[in-house]
């Protein structure tokens, strides 16, 4: 009975004793579990302690796979407290009512800073604020036109003080988008605590996603592209983003992939440029300018705010936006409130403190240690850092530039109960919120993700700690109003908008950056079993003793296919510095270090477009502890084992891609890849093992049937030793056989003819490869096999030679047709007055203060 | 006076660039003793239709963009502008440092003038460190008038620093020049500027031409002339104040105005990115074509 106010003697043992005067989530004043707890608590308490430590390995792994589904990175938080905060519906009212007025005061905040500058001339805020802070883009100031808002999405960190009173710990406007990790935490929450979840009502945020979707549809329209903007992989916020445009249906894209032309941005892919309509800006507005701010720019970035100011691309957020991000705003959002809304602030600020008021620095300079100290602008050296921390120095910091700092305290916060092992304790706790513009109002997801923070317990001081950066967290629940219930939708729209993300994944839209990253994939796994099979050929040669097979000379012959050969050395020296540089020497063009690097970063890059599976293997590949170990014939048996494994492993990333990858463009274009290496490969051992009729042929032929793996299907077919004619027609000629040249070239050829192309003709690329493959068709073996009277194969050699010449010309081709705009621009050099050239950046001088942290950028 | 300006600027690409973007503040700005007749750009191979579009400083910019193939690139601004004298201030009649600075900032009685704002911080390239400060606290002395102070720090720069071509480049930061007491124009105005925002007071960042005039008896060389830089400094009542500390002059009829930030990065003439192209070679050539006959 909820109103009863007495624990039964489940929950004593469950809920651990409440701190004196600190408010707690499941506990009420009265010392009675809080009405909107209880079911959740009963149900906690019949688990037991086993169960709920499953239950929070369970939630783990849940996590932990939706997170390497979306990410090459490990996502480090997946362990976060598997106990959701439970809200109540009028708890939530408050929080949703204040996040709504502190996104439509950063809204008007920052149509006034870039637009009349009201508050400005007014005294309500002083201009340090803005005009010393870096974050201010001040070439997204001032224009004629203004965008039609600054800001879509809006995300604040919350907390509840020990006193019960909601505080805002920070404004992320820069480049929020964690909403990925809200989503992926309600999933995993919601079916490792599936009953309790159901049975409460929980409120879900699935409609909040349908409304902003809605809108994002009506600003692009129906030929229109979203796209969502991401500095990449190694972003800590990839997972979220990339789980966000799948959500959203967005295009994924990095700086690099967009350009802007004629005023409108445009997305690189395989079909051309496309008009990107709407952007959604996960990289930091600094970085995005490659015109306005050259120094800041990210690699590749192109001139974004060109494209906002033409009026040709809603971005959301603007350019610009990280000034209204800083804390520094925090001791003027009442006023603020007051005179851009005329309203006062229902969602306040945890204590904060700027320096440019003489009374604020007494009280920081006097009570130091309660205060952390935030510098406007972050460009901070640990020096700088070092500096800040004595008290003298900062006091003058202060005096000197006081615009440039703010003071602030976390103050002691209410507590809510974790799981530690099984058992309940009670911790301090922040929680992120997301609201997103809908077209007519702000809407808040009604949840968050939540988390645990590291408070001083000290009843006097308490407070501080820093707020975690955002990951997976604990789930927040709000419970429904009891009119609530029947409109609520009956299930999420997840799967619907997966299956449609996918769909658009595999259409024409591949960036041409992925598809250039697919196809080298498809190159250096090649080259890589390459390389492998003529390790393991000359290595079972080298042991075998056998006088003909194992003859220097023939080892080297075999081996310099792959390893710049060096004529100093003895035959036999020739060989053993071959196999070491080509299993040790990173600069060695096709050993394995240089191939397995350049493939396992092609594939990180290329992440979300080829198969989980396959990506495991390549991972596995060229992570294999044994390549760093500096092996060389002296220890053989592990070289041979290592070589055997990496075959193995290739082998599968082959399978997985031909079974798991859709026949869209990116299997396209791993194919082409792979088929030219091969084909390469084919013409140049055929030419070196074959070129010229020899004492050992017999010898030579089977190591090539072996390098091809083709012994089996040669012994099938003539049961005899190995002839030249009926090896050449089997490695050469034979188009069903995957290992011979014209094999490849059939395939290519096939791959090429499904292209898109331009005009109604066959582009250059195609044509050289029909051309290639009609003279080998045009051939017999015996032609082939053919011997002038010194011995060599004329006809096969030139062959070969032009095999390899026109292969590597139409991957030259396909560079051109299909990735040469996804070249990144570089900055050109400019004149200062003495038309002296620009070298690097400039280091931090002493204007860049203190304690700024590199942590998240907003 | 009157004055055809040709600024022109060359990109040498090794291998042609697909595509190349620029950004250009090549339009000289009218002033109060400053008018622009005439102002046109002009692009080698031809670009997309310019862009054109005014920044927060009030300045003109364009950009341009080549979309097709080019190994070379030219870009020639070419502008009449009329110049007249400026009038003439007594510097000892301003303000004092410390008020302007309390006003600007919005420590004063007086509002904060929103115009100035945006000049009174350091910027990427005008910040300061302990011995720039110091040199600054001995012209900006207590209850000094701030013009009196800017005209002495300006003759103390020209005085101290040696003016020599080659021991900066574009992106040199005013900590460096100042150490080693060299640079050029550029450098002299990043550091009086570095000094003045290290006090919060309103100064900014001009860009321009200044006339050269052949030693006598020869011939004015082609392509002679350069892109010029000095400082402004505000005051409440007389406003802008220019000051050119390469020469120790106020600037005059030799100066002209082309664009004005709050450091060499918000006005640089001709900046961009290329795709493509390699190693590049860059080439800039300016002329001062006084059009009226030269006062003796």
């Amino acid at each position: 009975m909820a109103g009863s106010g007495v624990l039964n003697g489940r929950e004593e043992r469950l809920l651990p004793r409440p701190t004196p005067g600190v408010h707690q989530e499941a506990i009420g004043p009265d010392g009675a579990v809080r009405g909107h707890w209880r079911g959740f608590l009963d149900w906690l308490g019949e688990l037991g302690t086993e169960r709920r430590a499953a239950m929070a390995r369970d939630l783990e792994r849940s996590r932990a796979e939706s997170g390497i589904a979306f990410s090459a990175r490990e996502q480090a938080d997946t362990a976060a407290d598997p106990l959701p905060v439970i809200l109540s519906a009028a708890d939530w009212a408050e929080v949703e009512a204040g996040v709504i007025q502190r996104a439509r005061l950063a809204e008007a905040t920052l149509a006034d800073i870039y637009g009349p500058s009201r508050m400005i001339r007014d005294g309500a805020l002083p201009p340090g604020l803005v005009y010393g802070a870096d974050a201010f883009a001040a070439h997204c100031a001032g224009w004629p036109q203004p965008p039609a808002r600054y800001t879509y999405v809006y995300e604040a960190d919350i907390a509840r003080t020990a006193e019960g009173a909601w505080v805002c710990l920070a404004d992320r406007l820069d480049t929020p988008l964690g909403d990925g990790w809200l989503i992926a935490n309600r999933i995993a929450t919601s079916q490792c605590l599936a009953q309790p979840f159901l049975d409460l009502g929980v409120r879900r945020v699935a409609s909040h996603y349908a409304r902003f979707q809605e809108l994002l549809d009506s600003l692009t329209g129906w030929e229109g592209r979203l796209a969502l903007l991401t500095r990449g992989e190694g972003d800590p916020r990839f997972f979220s983003h990339a789980y966000l445009a799948r959500y959203l249906n967005a295009a994924l894209v990095e700086p690099g992939d967009v350009t802007v032309r004629e005023g409108a941005a445009f997305v690189k892919t395989l079909d051309g440029l496309k008009k990107i309509d709407v952007m959604l800006r996960g990289a930091p507005d600094k970085g995005v300018d490659a015109l306005h701010r050259q120094a800041d720019a990210l690699p590749g970035a192109p001139a974004l705010s060109l494209a906002a100011r033409a009026g040709n691309l809603v971005m959301g957020n603007a350019i610009g936006c990280s000034v209204m991000a800083h804390r520094a705003m925090a001791p003027f959002a009442h006023v603020l409130a007051e005179r851009l809304l005329s309203e006062d602030l229902r969602l306040h600020d945890a204590p904060c403190l700027w320096m440019g008021d003489p009374a604020a620095r007494e009280t920081v300079l006097a009570d130091r240690s309660r205060w952390a100290i935030d510098p406007l602008n972050r460009r901070a050296t640990a020096g700088d850092r070092a500096a800040l921390a004595d008290e003298e120095n900062l006091a003058e910091a202060f005096r000197r530039k006081p615009e440039r700092y703010i003071a602030l305290r976390i103050p002691r916060l209410a507590e809510t109960p974790v799981l530690r092992g099984g058992r309940v304790a009670a911790a301090p706790w922040i929680m992120r919120v997301f609201a997103c513009w809908t077209g007519e109002g702000w809407s808040v997801a009604p949840s968050g993700v939540a988390a645990e923070i590291a408070q001083d317990t000290d009843p006097t001081t308490g407070g501080g700690g820093r707020v975690p950066a955002l990951g997976f967290g604990k789930d927040v629940w709000v419970m429904a109003d009891r009119e609530d219930l029947p409109s609520m939708p009956s299930h999420s729209l997840l799967a619907d908008r997966l299956a449609t993300g996918h769909l658009r994944r595999t259409g024409r839209d591949l960036l041409s950056r992925v598809a250039d990253e697919v196809f080298w994939m498809g190159r250096n796994a090649e080259r890589a079993e390459g390389t492998l099979r003529v390790l393991d050929v000359c290595m079972r040669r080298y042991l075998s003793g056998n006088r003909t097979d194992a003859g220097p000379d023939l080892l080297v012959d075999i081996i310099s296919s792959r390893a710049a050969d060096r004529a100093d050395l003895s035959p036999a020296q020739r060989f053993r510095d071959a196999v070491s540089r080509l299993v040790n020497d990173p600069v060695e063009p096709f050993g394995m270090p240089s191939i397995l690097s350049a493939l396992s970063a092609g594939a990180v890059r290329a992440r979300l477009s080829i198969s989980e599976e396959g990506w495991r293997y390549i991972e596995r590949l060229s992570n294999d502890p044994r390549w760093g170990e500096g092996l060389s014939l002296r220890r053989s048996a592990d070289l041979m084992r290592l070589v055997e494994d990496s075959l193995r492993n290739l082998a599968a990333f082959s399978g997985a891609a031909q079974d798991n990858l859709t026949r869209n463009f990116a299997w396209r274009f791993l194919e082409m890849g792979r088929r030219i290496e091969r084909g390469i490969e084919v013409a140049r051992i055929a030419r070196r093992l074959a070129g010229e009729e020899e004492e050992d042929e017999e010898s030579r032929l089977r190591a090539w049937l072996t390098l091809s793996d083709s012994t089996a299907a040669y012994r099938n077919r003539y049961m005899m030793v190995p002839r030249a004619a009926a090896v050449l027609d089997l490695l050469v000629l034979d188009e069903a056989n995957p290992r011979a040249l014209a094999y490849q070239l059939v395939q290519l050829e096939a791959v090429l003819a499904q292209l898109p192309r331009e005009g109604p003709y066959r582009r250059a690329e195609h044509r050289l490869a029909l051309s290639l493959l009609t003279e080998l068709r045009m051939l017999d073996a015996d032609a082939l096999a053919d011997t002038s009277e010194t011995g060599t194969r004329t006809i096969l050699a030139r062959l070969m030679r032009r095999c390899e010449r026109d292969l590597a010309e139409i991957a030259d081709r396909i560079s051109n047709s299909y990735f040469a705009h996804a070249e990144a621009p570089v900055a050109l050099r400019h004149a200062g007055r003495t038309g002296a050239e620009v070298p690097g950046e400039a280091a931090a001088d002493d204007e860049d203060d203190g304690t700024g942290s590199a942590g998240e950028a907003d | 006076m009157l004055y055809e300006v040709r600024h022109v600027t060359t990109y040498r690409y090794a291998s042609p660039a697909a595509f190349s973007q620029h950004l250009l503040r090549l339009t000289p700005r009218d002033t109060d003793c400053q008018r622009v007749l005439e102002s046109r750009i002009e692009i080698t191979p031809r670009a997309e239709p310019l862009a054109a579009q005014r920044d927060l400083f009030g300045n003109a910019e364009h950009v341009a963009t080549v979309a097709r193939a080019h190994d070379t690139l030219r870009i020639a601004a070419i502008s009449k502008v009329e110049r007249q004298e400026p009038s003439q201030f007594i510097f000892e009649a301003g303000a004092p440092w410390e008020r302007v600075r309390d006003q600007v900032i919005g420590a004063g009685n007086l509002p904060p003038v929103a115009e100035v704002a945006p000049y009174l911080y350091p910027s990427a390239m005008t910040g300061s460190n302990a011995a720039i400060r110091a040199y600054a606290a001995e012209s900006l002395t207590p209850g000094r008038p701030l013009l009196a102070a800017a005209a002495d720090l300006c003759t103390r720069i020209y005085t101290d620093f040696e003016y020599q071509p080659g021991a900066t480049a574009a992106d040199t930061h005013p900590r460096e020049s100042f150490q080693t007491r060299q640079g050029v124009c550029q450098d002299f105005a990043h550091v009086m500027l570095a000094c003045m925002r290290s006090l919060r007071l309103p100064a900014r960042y001009v860009s321009g031409y200044l006339r050269t005039i052949p030693p006598e008896g020869q011939e004015r060389l082609q392509g002679a002339d350069a892109s010029h830089a000095w400082v402004s400094v505000w005051d409440p009542v007389f406003s802008w104040v220019d000051f050119d500390p390469t020469n120790d002059v106020v600037p005059g009829l030799d100066h002209i105005t082309l664009a004005w930030g709050r450091d060499f990065r918000d006005v640089s003439p001709v900046s961009g990115l290329v795709v493509g192209g390699g190693p590049q070679a860059l080439s800039v050539g300016v002329d001062v074509l006084p059009l009226t006959a030269v006062p003796a």
